[in-house]
């Protein structure tokens, strides 16, 4: 069951009298919404979503933070004391330690999320086995999980968290490692998610927002510089050029601002609903 | 099913006691059993390619150790008859004897402990040790020490080749691998610090410390010791009061 996610003037700061990782962040997550965070390097993207899985007040005790967060029916002052898991999961970006290498298999390194979480393994072998399909490594499931390729890793770690059935799914870049097919699989299954999970995902290239996203929060030195839905995203586009300066995104502006019969500026059209 | 790793770490011990009590003739013939063990057991078979490596390196590099540890105390300790001498150094029947003794103390020591992690591979190690009940917090703090050391040879392999690609002469002899090694030190280490605190955060962020967690109350409870680890435990106790019993009453 998805949860809401709502954030009252949030700041905050790694130690006091530092500059703010995070300034006055105000916005409200439907539950079920499939979030993307955009903005260049340092804008802030991976310590939202550190806030939002309860990292930073256990693990920066020193740091400072305002505001309120509320998840679901709780609310935080500001912050969570304790990791929210497994109500809410991340996927962090160094997918390599997420692997807890105690497990000799890719499949027992996924029960070994179950264990802790005191559900029984063999019972839940038909929900591995969907996961593993839907993440396109089921070939992997008797392989060494420290053994496997950046791509392979990347997906096992986020199969490690979605299998705690999270109401709160945040990914940070979690298409990085990913060739192409890899990135398919992972659009239909952050489709399938929605409804059942919020998705909240941080991402710096097009294709994965473009194609699952329907809300857009673009962060700029910890600030919100826009937020919107994906069609006022898009709109609004051209003049974000400075906040997305990743290549592929420049290309998208570029295109959008000129040739009228671009396929990929046509395909924004039609992502935003635009005629 | 996780194995029971009591008999083995009973065996290592009952040998580290009988390290430091008996004498070295019968200490050689333990070192013997030892090396002979990963071949004859399975049990002790290496758990992998690069365990074995690393037996029979260490094995090769405490044979260089004992050799000079022997020499030197014959060389030091001048009592007893002169035995031989050997480029001008007279080496000397106590202090020869003295030597044997503490080489084959630290070689069995060693031997036994490394024969212990090179056949248990860190995975069940920490299984066995989290199915014994061990706290959750005490595991992750092993399981993260333990992945650093298993993952050090490696990490610096790979900066060794990084230095080679750019054309450092990293490898050209023990000088050049010496210098570069303490080049890195600094950075390595603090590198692999930087990581063990993510993949600390990174096994919280998948419950691995929840204290609610139902499979931290619920394991099942511990098996009696098997007759093999019995009769270890036993063998080291009575070695021990027997030690004592013929120090106190000579």
């Amino acid at each position: 069951m998805a949860l809401p996610i709502t954030l009252e003037r949030v700041s905050y700061r790694y130690a006091p009298n530092t500059t703010p990782a995070l300034s006055d962040i105000n916005m409200v997550l439907q539950s079920g919404t499939c979030c993307v965070i955009l903005g260049p390097t340092g804008s802030g993207k991976s310590t939202l979503l550190h806030l939002l899985a309860g990292v930073l007040a256990k693990h920066y005790p020193e740091s400072v933070g305002e505001g309120v967060l509320t998840i679901g029916e709780h609310r935080y002052t500001p912050f969570p004391e304790g990791i929210l898991f497994p109500t809410v999961a991340l996927a962090l970006q160094d997918h390599y330690v997420q692997i807890s290498g105690i497990r000799d298999t890719t499949r027992k390194e996924i029960e070994l999320t179950l264990e802790t979480l005191g559900r029984d393994p063999l019972r839940e072998r038909a929900s591995i086995d969907r996961l593993l399909q839907q993440l396109g490594i089921a070939h992997l499931a008797e392989r060494k999980p420290t053994a496997l390729s950046g791509g392979e890793t990347q997906r096992v770690a986020l199969a490690t968290i979605l299998i705690a059935n999270p109401e709160i799914v945040l990914l940070d870049e979690p298409a990085t490692a990913l060739d192409y097919g890899a990135q398919s699989r992972l659009k239909l299954l952050l489709q399938s998610l929605r409804g059942t999970s919020s998705v909240v995902f941080t991402d710096t290239r097009i294709d994965l927002p473009l194609d699952v996203a329907d809300r857009f929060i673009v962060l700029h030195a910890g600030r919100i510089q826009f937020d919107g839905n994906r069609r006022g995203f898009l709109e609004q586009l051209p003049d974000l050029g400075d906040l997305l300066p990743v290549q592929d995104w420049q290309e998208a502006i570029h295109e959008v601002k000129g040739r009228q019969d671009s396929p990929l500026r046509q395909r924004i059209l039609r992502a935003a609903g635009l005629p | 099913m996780v194995p029971d790793l009591r008999p083995k770490l009973a065996f290592v011990l009952l040998l580290s006691v009988c390290a430091f009590v008996l004498s070295w003739q019968v200490l050689t013939l333990l070192i013997a059993l030892v090396l002979l063990l990963p071949f004859v057991l399975p049990t002790y078979h290496p758990a992998s390619p690069r365990a074995r490596r690393l037996f029979l390196r260490f094995v090769l590099f405490s044979v260089a150790l004992s050799g000079a540890i022997i020499t030197l105390n014959g060389w030091m300790i001048q009592s007893g008859e002169p035995v031989d001498t050997i480029l001008g150094i007279t080496l000397y029947s106590g202090g020869l004897l003295f030597g044997i003794q503490t080489a084959s103390r630290l070689v069995l020591l060693s031997f036994s402990v490394l024969l212990f992690f090179t056949s248990t591979p860190i995975p069940v190690c920490i299984n066995a040790l989290q199915q014994s009940g061990l706290s959750r917090t005490v595991v992750l703090m092993l399981l993260l020490t333990l992945h650093f050391l298993d993952t050090l040879p490696e990490r610096i392999d790979r900066i060794f080749v990084a230095q080679e690609a750019r054309g450092a002469p990293v490898r050209a002899g023990f000088v050049s691998r010496t210098k570069a090694f303490f080049s890195i030190l600094s950075p390595l280490l603090l590198s692999s610090m930087a990581e063990s605190v993510d993949r600390g955060v990174a096994l919280e962020l998948r419950g691995f410390l929840l204290e609610t967690a139902p499979s931290f109350h619920t394991l099942p409870p511990a098996k009696p010791p098997s007759p093999v680890t019995v009769l270890l435990l036993t063998a080291s106790v009575l070695i021990v009061v027997f030690s004592l019993a013929r120090w106190l009453f000579p």
